[in-house]
């Protein structure tokens, strides 16, 4: 099978390069920065006690995982592999490494960074199959994540990091008043954001999501960018998997796909094209940003939770819409 | 001398000969009856480990009766469950015990079963026809909740800012009858709580999804400080706990869970006061010594099919955290029951005596 995502013709590279960068988010960005606003507004209009620290706890709580998700997955986009749809499995799976490791007493940064490997080992798998099948990323993805699923179910049920370990300690506190896992995600936001125009690794892997022949034809190759990002991604996901484990509390090997919503959603929302060469990491925080208001502004407008993955699924839609007009507006 | 036998005279005579063989083989398994078969289709939801340990403790002890077992998985699925039905019926089967989670499509697995005259037990999910063991839900959650009403009554003389109902909405009747008993039961002892102090979420049935919901309710309750949570099982209730923690409000709330999962072991959340075990990975005990036993020995008992008046109730055990630390593990409590006399129960082996 071919990738569908890397043969289309697209315009040449210089031109993909431009729009990479962020001139072409503003827009983006005032739309969502607009939207978010209004929803926090009407909340607070609706119940003055919307504009709280408790609130503020909880958004910054939800924006943490799904952030940091977010922003592999916006790799993935950019590249022209249209989305990993096996980010819940890399999650549970890193992050049972990271809670089995605790369990044994391994010293804590051995444990960080085995998290971090198990990610980018599971990226390597997937970049592998997608690379020497030459199999479409999003089939292949979606394979992987069923499979990883069933393993990880024949191996546990559930597991959870020792309630006395330092990292669940970390993962339940706060800096600065905001929690600690939410920091982690603002610093990747910002240093992927700045990184990603301004590296060979980042110009290639947008040349190549914009191009595969124009990428090809300046010498890039398609299967080092491919591999080299879903690594990265896979890598970014075993960090999630780190805050995962120290946040959560007990989870079952499917616990992950409670994410994978919100995460595309996100991703779309900040402007990331699904056909690739285009997306701002940072409007990722705008974007993740008002995504996670929205169940905390549902419940005090006295809705039930069961609303939320309503509004999600509807936003979107929206952002989905919203990537197709402008994919069109391009080709024009 | 000599014999010359013709072919055709070999073969007739071969013919008779494994012929008398062949009824005589039949005569003596007719003699000896077969042995009962019992057919066991387990839940097959892979998250729940005790839907696999109630077909070995199943097979276990149809194995200590001398009986055939045969075990197939439902894997969650309707359709898979349908066709297992008709695998025990070609497999010709003396009796099946079912835990099917998709109910939806009991009625037909029932009409199969009856042309085939087969009996069936079924565990928790009621069907006309089929012979009910289980847990009375609504009694395990009136226990729970009247435990924890009884610890808000110690601590703050039921003067409670938030009771959270965590409930599990996709589990249909048993949500209502666990999460709605709890709620009962915390009003039984504290009858005074106003209305508007109760509250109900979806957790969903997992931490990964009471987590965030339960941080959005407690967010949307800024004033609330004692709080007590309940909820459809033990994963429902913690995501909760775990929310109020990250929201720093965990000095005063209080949770009691359903199912035990979470109430041993090293890692027992504080704030979960206790929970009330089913102990379902033993149910095979109950099912065999009032329904399939009686039936292996030519005497089937009427069916009960209702859940107020089973074949078989499974007693809810309410443990607060202190007396669950000296329950084992599921493991540990499987291999106590096999060891145990024949007819024991875990509630008989585990459950602490007031």
């Amino acid at each position: 099978m071919s990738d569908a995502a890397t043969t289309r013709p697209m315009p040449v590279g210089r031109k993909v390069l431009l729009t990479a960068n962020l001139p072409a988010g503003w827009g983006t960005a005032s739309l969502v920065a607009g939207a978010w606003l209004l929803l926090v507004l009407a909340s607070a209009v609706h119940r003055a006690d919307f504009l709280s620290y408790q609130t503020l706890l909880a958004v910054a709580f939800t924006m943490a995982i799904v952030g940091v998700l977010a922003v592999a997955q916006a790799l993935v986009g950019m590249s022209g592999a249209i989305l990993d749809l096996s980010q819940p499995t890399a999650l549970t799976l890193a992050g049972a490494v990271v809670c089995q490791l605790l369990g044994m007493g391994w010293p804590i940064p051995i444990v960080l960074v085995a998290g971090i490997l198990v990610g980018a080992a599971w990226g390597l798998f997937n970049a592998t199959i997608i690379v020497v099948g030459k199999l479409n990323p999003i089939i292949v993805t979606l394979a992987t994540n069923f499979i990883g699923t069933a393993v990880m179910f024949l191996i546990f049920q559930h597991i959870q990091a020792p309630i006395a370990s330092p990292v669940v300690a970390w993962g339940q506190g706060n800096f600065l008043g905001l929690p600690n896992i939410w920091w982690p995600m603002v610093a990747l936001v910002l240093i992927v954001g700045f990184l990603l125009p301004r590296t060979a690794y980042g110009r290639h892997a947008i040349a190549v999501g914009g191009s595969r022949f124009a990428a090809q034809a300046r010498g890039i190759s398609l299967k080092k960018t491919r591999f080299a990002i879903f690594i990265s991604s896979g890598a970014i996901v075993g960090l999630a998997s780190i805050m995962f484990a120290a946040s959560n509390g007990p989870f079952a090997p499917s616990a992950g796909t409670t994410f994978q919503l919100p995460v595309i959603a996100g991703v779309i929302l900040a402007g990331v094209s699904l056909a690739g060469g285009r997306g701002s990491i940072w409007l990722i925080l705008l974007s993740v940003g008002f995504l996670s208001t929205v169940p905390t502004s549902l419940v005090f407008f006295g809705l039930s939770s069961n609303w939320q993955a309503v509004f999600q699924g509807f936003i979107l839609i929206v952002a989905v819409s919203i990537d197709g007009w402008r994919a069109r507006r391009l080709q024009r | 001398m000599s014999l010359k036998l013709k072919l055709p005279t070999i073969i007739a005579g071969a013919a008779i000969v494994t012929s008398m063989l062949a009824m005589s083989v039949g005569l003596i398994g007719a003699a000896s009856a077969a042995p009962f078969k019992l057919g066991m289709a387990i839940g097959g939801e892979p998250s729940q480990d005790w839907q696999k340990a109630q077909g070995e403790v199943a097979a276990a002890l149809a194995k200590q009766r001398g009986w055939e077992y045969v075990e197939l998985s439902n894997n969650a699925d309707p359709a898979v469950t349908t066709k297992n039905a008709d695998i025990f019926i070609q497999d010709k089967v003396n009796a099946v015990i079912e835990f099917n989670g998709s109910p939806a499509v009991n009625p037909v697995i029932a009409a199969k079963f009856a042309a085939a005259k087969i009996p069936e037990v079924t565990y928790d999910i009621a069907q006309k026809g089929f012979y009910f063991v289980g847990i009375d839900n609504q009694a395990a959650g009136l226990a729970g909740g009247e435990a924890l009403g009884n610890i808000a009554k110690t601590k703050w003389n039921c003067d409670v800012d938030l009771v959270i109902s965590s409930e599990g909405q996709g589990a249909g009747i048993v949500n209502t009858w666990r999460t709605g008993g709890m709620r009962d039961g915390i009003k039984k002892v504290c009858p005074d709580i106003p209305a508007d102090k109760w509250v109900s979420m979806e957790g969903g049935g997992q931490v990964a999804v009471a987590l965030p919901a339960g941080r959005d309710l407690l967010a949307a309750h800024p004033d609330a400080k004692k709080i007590l949570v309940v909820g459809i099982n033990d994963s429902s209730v913690l995501g909760v706990l775990q929310a109020a923690e990250q929201l720093g409000r965990a000095d005063n709330i209080i949770g009691w869970g359903q199912d035990g999962s979470f109430i041993t072991g090293p890692n027992v959340d504080p704030h979960l006061a206790g929970s009330v075990f089913y102990f379902l990975e033993g149910y095979a005990v109950y099912a065999l010594r009032d329904v399939i036993d009686p039936i292996a020995a030519g005497n089937a008992p009427p069916v009960k099919d209702d859940p107020g008046n089973p074949a078989s109730k499974v007693q809810p055990c309410p443990v607060s955290a202190a007396a669950a630390a000296k329950i084992p593990d599921m493991a540990g409590r499987v291999t106590a029951l096999l060891a145990a006399p024949k007819g024991t129960t875990e509630y008989d082996l585990f459950c602490p005596k007031a």
